[in-house]
């Protein structure tokens, strides 16, 4: 079969017709579909691990919302157990009621230093306390009940010496640490 | 046999022309596959609406969810701060060295031969260490006042030892003296020693070891 002139002239404008259907179809149809599908899938893989991770981050919250309550009880009942104000001002007049309930009349509180802590809100402060006369057992007591009492202290040294006029007694000097509010 | 004559063998020529035109196939071939094309587009179109539905709906969701997650991390950095904070305090209470079990294991260890004159401990100052340091200065009677010193030496470390770790006491002096002392209506030789004990508190690997979320302080109970 041979096709005409008239008929390969059809042909060719078909054939052009078709490439520009072809071209407009995947370029201007198909095209900007799959662009906005493969853009949303994209988007979905970027999002869920977001979600996913929010998720998380909420519960991990929850959780450690159940928990702290203890922990944040402990750390401001600690707390509230430092009086307000300066501490040269109530600790050392605390020391010496302290040891006078242990029937050590007599001792003197002298600051050495300070510093900071790590925990927020405090600072560590130094304490020289000397007891001019005390007899070992009382004494053992007291640094007993003051080890036991006062969590937020501690017995940084001890020095006791024999006195030389009265055998049955020791001078003690204690050096202690105690967290006071900053 | 009757002879045929087909009158219309031109017409039929033309239809059957007509019906071969590669054009017209050409043109119903192309007319079947836009068709395909068409259906291919509807059905890319409702896949493309669908994910894009979900990216919708997810974006929805996660705007909600972000502010959420932003306070929730503030709140977590918060409430960590605070229980970090708990723990470290409770740690530092937790790691006191206490002296009271010192002194009295040394009030139940000195006999009635041995007069202390100095007593001395001191916690190390920096946290990489836990070695406490007990210095005791005194005076020894007996008969054989250095045995009766290395009996009290010995007797420290063994007493000092059921309660504490890496306890070691070592003679830093131990001297005969001039005086005699009397006891019991005897005359004793005396010497003077001098003894100092390292020792540090039981299991300090678990001292030191992070303590749970939230738990009370220990107190040690000392004699």
């Amino acid at each position: 079969m041979k096709l005409d002139q008239e008929q390969i002239k059809k042909i060719a404008l078909a054939s052009l017709l078709l490439v520009a259907l072809l071209y407009g179809y995947f370029e201007f149809l198909l095209g900007p579909l799959q662009t906005s599908e493969k853009a949303a899938t994209n988007g979905i893989a970027t999002v869920t691990p977001q979600i996913t991770d929010a998720k998380k981050q909420i519960n991990r919250t929850s959780q450690l919302e159940k928990q702290a309550p203890e922990a944040i009880a402990l750390l401001s009942n600690l707390k509230d157990t430092i009086p307000d104000g300066e501490p040269i001002a109530w600790f050392p007049p605390k020391m010496t009621d302290f040891f006078k309930s242990h029937g050590i009349d007599k001792c003197t509180t002298h600051l050495v230093s300070e510093g900071t802590d790590p925990t927020p809100g405090l600072k560590r402060m130094v304490w020289s306390i000397d007891i001019p006369k005390v007899g070992f057992v009382p004494l053992g007591t007291a640094i007993s009940s003051l080890e036991n009492e006062e969590p937020l202290t501690t017995i940084l040294n001890v020095t006791i010496d024999a006195l030389r006029e009265d055998a049955e007694y020791q001078h003690a000097t204690l050096t202690i640490s105690t967290l006071v509010k900053s | 046999m009757p002879l045929h004559v087909n009158l219309y063998h031109e017409v039929q020529r033309q239809e059957l022309a007509r019906r071969r035109d590669p054009l017209r196939l050409g043109m119903m071939g192309l007319g079947v596959i836009a068709v395909g094309f068409v259906a291919y587009y509807f059905v890319v179109l409702e896949q493309a609406h669908e994910v894009t539905t979900q990216y919708e709906a997810l974006q929805d969701e996660f705007s909600k969810l972000d502010p959420k997650a932003k306070a929730a991390k503030t709140r977590e950095d918060e409430l960590n701060t605070e229980i970090s904070a708990s723990d470290t305090l409770v740690k530092s209470i937790d790691s006191r060295f206490y002296w009271a079990p010192v002194l009295d294991q040394v009030l139940k260890t000195v006999p009635r031969t041995v007069q202390l004159t100095h007593f001395s401990g001191s916690t190390p100052n920096s946290a990489s260490t836990t070695v406490n340091t007990v210095e005791i200065t005194g005076i020894s009677s007996a008969i054989e006042p250095r045995k009766e010193a290395e009996a009290l030496r010995t007797a420290l470390n063994t007493r000092l030892g059921t309660q504490f770790d890496g306890v070691n006491a070592m003679f830093k002096t131990l001297d005969d003296s001039d005086e005699i002392v009397m006891l019991d209506g005897r005359r004793l030789a005396t010497a003077a020693f001098n003894i100092e004990i390292k020792l540090q508190a039981k299991d300090p690997a678990a001292v030191a070891a992070a303590p749970a979320p939230a738990r009370n302080p220990k107190l040690v109970a000392a004699q």
